[in-house]
């Protein structure tokens, strides 16, 4: 466990070491962004069994709380930081009310509908969120408006994150979830009151989807509700799945590999997204334990 | 003997050598970023149709030097834009770059453009706050919001006596803006604007908006700014429910540039009455529009009519290939020859840009009226 | 009649209409759910994949090639398109979905028919493009005017096609032998099994029945889509949330709220504004899953512990 911290902070040091591209360093971001996306859903979907189609509208939920704070009312962004997380959890915990009544799909389309209704009050509500028109000049958190630092903040804060759910999910908490995602009705006859530990990790996953979106607006500089459309709950989704869903290195690296393989795949033009479409499905098929069943397979061969 | 073959060999070798960098180093590189995937590969695909015929027509070159493109797919998204930009900006260091389509991405790009001096040539974008916003390195060739939208509300109050209208428009950026555009205008000219209707992209059936609005009283005009794809299904909707003239109503559809050439034979009967502002006009008998026409046709097939975005993109390209005839052969002096341009003829009009980098001479915008064989009738308004 | 009579009215038969399409489109949805208990995200693409098949054989072969009259033209393209979505349901069926049954989980399913609706909308992009092809049945053309209200022969088929659909699925369900079997393993598939009746079979049936109604639900869609790849992802969502809000797997229900999700649509449109149809809509799909998540016409399902 410690050598594998090790590991993930030398990676993050040097990475942007690497790539010392404006272009490759913007990736870098962008996927350590993905990686907390990935963690608060796997949070939701892996650890406890919840089928979450929707987080898509805490990210936004994130992204447009701390921008309208910082930019039409002036605060400064570390206090608003903060009013976005919870915003996002408060958000968490409404369709955690939802969760505790239904079941497998039914929820998958409630939080579904969850999305839509968040992104269409993005796009409507013009007087606070401009819809469509969007919101402009955005700059990154004061202190860290270069590129370099604002990677080392954002895998810090991922890292810092891995390492808390990490704990979470080998606490006795952890069990807990787990039972309610292998089976709500025993768990419930042995006293676990399920609403309360669904609300908490619906509440939990959000306020870290919320966090990551706090930093999304700086990064791209323009904020528009179509960033937020359902298809990014489908590719956050793919992550944690391809990656390795109910493990903690999964979803990173379902991130990893979900961020780069577009950019990498950039060459191949037009088809890059039927490219994107095959991989998924293969791995899918093929490799329901998602990546992480690679490194699984690899350690239990005979030295 | 062997030896004096070899030295002569190695000679030779030097002496072409140089010659061969030579001819690499005059180069012109192009940077293209356009939608190419996702729905937007509407503008993406049809951009690109207008750029490779312009590079096949340039092939021999401009001045000595070589226009070289690479294109990037910025999905119409400010967050791939802004990725592809830092791209094409590495990569392959740019002298001018071509792009966006959409509103959003475009807004997104200039900054980092503008900040890293490459030239910004925009040919797709309707947003005032591009050219509003103080960028020294961009320029649009695409008429604006305001440029698309005031004659229109101008020549409705004027010309047509309209008094009431219906506004119609896709909830994006450049629909907003367009829609905000005839409305000002129109209000402050003593019109009224009865109500403003906006969709989404993903709306197919415009049978309860028309029946809506023949429930909204005597409508006079009816400005539309959407893809002609919706405005096809709409206009059909507004004659069914009798609402326009194509239907046997009294409204008049009114559109700006974004209708291509067409759009009246898939509408039908619906797009009879139809006045709208024209930039590129296949049939215009100027030569600089037949020769690019013919070109066209000759490239993609016969049956193929090009699009005003098919033009806007070739005749990017053909003011790069300019401002290198003129003399430019990097980032700065490309956008010194832009500034300094006046009247230089393309298939889509002329071009004088402004100080804050639009293209102000909009002679060739002209409005047409859908006769009932479904031709259009030049207007002289 | 007066005008609002005439108005009410008018939005009322609009709203029919469009009732109609989304559940020529939900159909499929929801007899894949209620047999095998698993979301189909790719079933817009199916649908989309009959518009286009429909858009060519109406519009390229039945007419140029085989000289028939444009009606007919279109009925046959109506067939081909039912043809070819059973067709892709068992491609997809036989790739995608059998070798993910036995697993026995919900998400990776899903994940997959994702993983498929992106190939598909990104094949037909690479096979089509994006510019909107202009399909226009002979119906399309004609308007059919009763006083004050008006329609078009297209939507008469559309709610004609609907109707007819609607019942031979339900008297397929309820009358014949096959039927029975596949609504005896949709309430349980291991005894059915034990019972002779061979649940892979049935499953695959049930899939290319539902994508032959998605093939055939995109031939009268085209005429009324504006006719892209992406066409089917318009609908899609809204025919996700039909289906809950009629209650999965049932075919009253998924009718009852087609219908009204369309009439609340015109409505919406009249009332609010076109651009809040998404908003109205979830709401109401979020409301019906607070107060009656088993849908409109409940069927009690009891989960076995």
């Amino acid at each position: 466990m410690k050598l594998r911290i090790a590991v993930a902070v030398l990676v993050i040091a040097l990475a942007p070491l690497l790539l010392q591209t404006p272009y490759w360093r913007g990736i870098l971001i962008v996927c350590a962004m993905n990686v907390l996306l990935a963690l608060s859903l796997n949070l939701v979907i892996g650890y406890t069994g919840q089928l979450n189609l929707g987080q898509s509208a805490f990210f936004a939920i994130g992204a447009y709380v701390s921008t309208i704070l910082t930019k039409t009312y002036g605060w400064n962004f570390w206090l608003a930081v903060p009013v976005a997380i919870a915003a996002a959890g408060v958000l968490g915990l409404a369709l955690a009310a939802f969760a505790v009544r239904l079941r497998g799909h039914y929820l998958a389309i409630a939080s579904l509908g969850f999305a839509v209704i968040t992104y269409q009050v993005l796009i409507n509500w013009e007087r606070v969120t401009e819809g469509v028109r969007g919101i402009y000049g955005i700059l990154p958190p004061p202190g860290f408006r270069d590129q370099l630092a604002l990677f080392y903040l954002v895998a810090g804060i991922a890292l810092v994150v891995y390492l808390v759910l990490g704990n979470l999910v080998r606490s006795p908490i952890g069990e807990t979830l787990r039972a309610i995602r292998e089976d709500e009705v025993s768990a419930a006859s042995l006293g676990i009151n399920a609403a309360r530990w669904k609300a908490f990790a619906f509440g939990v996953g959000a306020a870290i989807a919320g966090l990551a979106g706090c930093f999304y607006p700086g990064f791209v500089g323009t904020l528009v509700p179509e960033a937020f459309n359902i298809v990014e709950s489908f590719t956050m989704m793919a992550m944690v799945i391809v990656g390795g869903m109910g493990t903690m290195i999964g979803p990173v690296i379902g991130a990893v590999v979900l961020t780069f393989l577009p950019e990498l795949l950039r060459s191949v033009g037009e088809l890059r997204l039927l490219v994107y479409g095959v991989a998924l499905t293969l791995v899918v098929l093929f490799m329901p334990g998602g990546l992480v069943q690679i490194g699984a397979a690899l350690r239990r061969k005979p030295a | 003997m062997k030896r004096t073959f070899r030295f002569f060999a190695v000679a030779a070798a030097c002496a072409i050598a140089p010659l061969h960098v030579t001819a690499q180093d005059k180069v012109i590189r192009v940077g293209v970023l356009m939608p190419i995937s996702g729905p937007a590969s509407y503008f993406g695909v049809m951009g690109k149709e207008g750029i490779d015929l312009a590079l096949e027509q340039l092939k021999a070159g401009v001045n000595g030097y070589r226009l070289q493109v690479q294109y990037e797919d910025s999905a119409c998204s400010p967050l791939q834009a802004t990725n592809t930009v830092k791209r094409v900006l590495e990569q392959f260091k740019p002298h001018v770059v071509i792009g966006e389509e959409c509103s959003d991405a475009s807004l997104a790009i200039a900054p980092i453009l503008d900040q890293a001096k490459v030239p910004m040539l925009n040919a797709g974008s309707v947003t005032m706050k591009l050219t509003e916003s103080g960028y020294k390195y961009v320029f649009r060739i695409f008429p604006n919001a305001e440029q698309q939208s005031i004659p229109l509300a101008k020549n409705a109050y004027d010309k047509l006596n309209a008094r009431t209208a219906v506004i119609l428009y896709e909830k994006t950026n450049a629909g907003n803006d367009n829609a905000e555009g005839f409305e000002k205008l129109f209000i402050a000219a003593g019109g009224k604007v009865l109500a403003k209707i906006d969709f989404g992209r993903d709306v197919n059936d415009f049978t309860p908006i028309a029946t809506r609005i023949a429930s909204l009283g005597k409508v006079d005009v009816l400005p539309t700014f959407a893809l002609e794809g919706q405005q096809v299904r709409l206009a059909q909707a507004l004659a069914q429910a009798k609402v326009v003239r194509g239907g046997g109503g009294n409204a008049i559809q009114m559109g700006s540039i974004w209708l291509p050439y067409g759009f009246d034979q898939k509408a039908g009967q619906a797009a009879e009455g139809y006045i709208r502002i024209v930039q590129f006009d296949p049939t215009e008998k100027r030569k600089a529009v037949q020769d690019f026409v013919a070109a066209f046709r000759a490239k993609y097939g016969a049956d193929k009519v090009p699009t005003h975005i098919n033009a806007h993109a070739y005749d990017a390209v053909m003011l790069v290939a300019e401002a290198v005839r003129r003399g430019a052969t990097d980032q700065e002096s490309i956008r010194d020859r832009f500034s300094k341009m006046k009247d230089v003829e393309v298939t889509t009009g002329r071009i004088t840009f402004d100080p804050k980098g639009q293209n102000s001479d909009l002679s060739v915008i002209h409005f047409v009226e859908t006769q009932k064989d479904l031709s259009w009738k030049g207007l002289s308004w | 009649m007066t005008d609002i009579a005439a108005l009410v009215a008018q939005q009322a038969i609009n709203g029919l209409y469009l009732g109609c399409l989304y559940v020529m489109v939900a159909l499929g949805l929801t007899l894949i759910y209620g047999v095998l208990n698993q979301i189909n995200f790719a079933h817009a693409d199916f649908v989309t994949v009959g518009a286009f098949a429909a858009f060519f054989v109406a519009t390229r072969f039945a007419t140029k090639a085989l000289g028939l009259a444009d009606t007919t033209g279109y009925l046959v393209s109506i067939v081909v398109a039912f043809g070819v979505g059973a067709i892709l349901g068992a491609l997809v069926n036989a790739a995608v979905f059998a070798p993910l049954r036995e697993r026995g989980d919900e998400l990776r399913p899903l994940i997959a028919t994702i993983g498929v609706s992106v190939l598909l909308e990104n094949g037909q992009l690479a096979l089509f493009g994006p510019i909107p092809y202009q399909f226009d049945s002979p119906f399309t053309r004609e308007t059919i005017r009763i006083g004050r209200i008006f329609f078009t022969q297209q939507s008469v088929v559309v709610v004609l096609v609907a109707a007819v659909s609607v019942a031979a699925l339900y008297a397929f369900l309820r009358l014949t032998f096959l039927g029975k079997a596949l609504r005896a393993v949709s309430q349980d598939r291991e005894t059915a099994g034990l019972m002779g009746i061979n649940p892979s079979l049935l499953i695959a049936l049930t899939i290319v029945i539902s994508s032959a109604l998605a093939g055939m639900a995109g031939a009268l869609l085209g005429p009324v889509l504006v006719l892209t790849p992406f066409a089917g992802a318009s609908v899609i969502v809204k025919a996700f949330a039909i289906v809950i809000i009629g209650g999965f797997g049932n075919l009253e229900g998924t009718i009852l709220a087609g219908i009204l999700v369309g009439v609340i649509e015109a409505f919406t449109v009249q009332y609010l504004g076109s651009g809040v149809i998404d908003l109205v809509v979830f709401v109401l799909l979020l409301v019906m899953l607070a107060i009656r998540p088993t849908g409109l016409v409940a069927e009690r399902k009891e989960e076995n512990v």
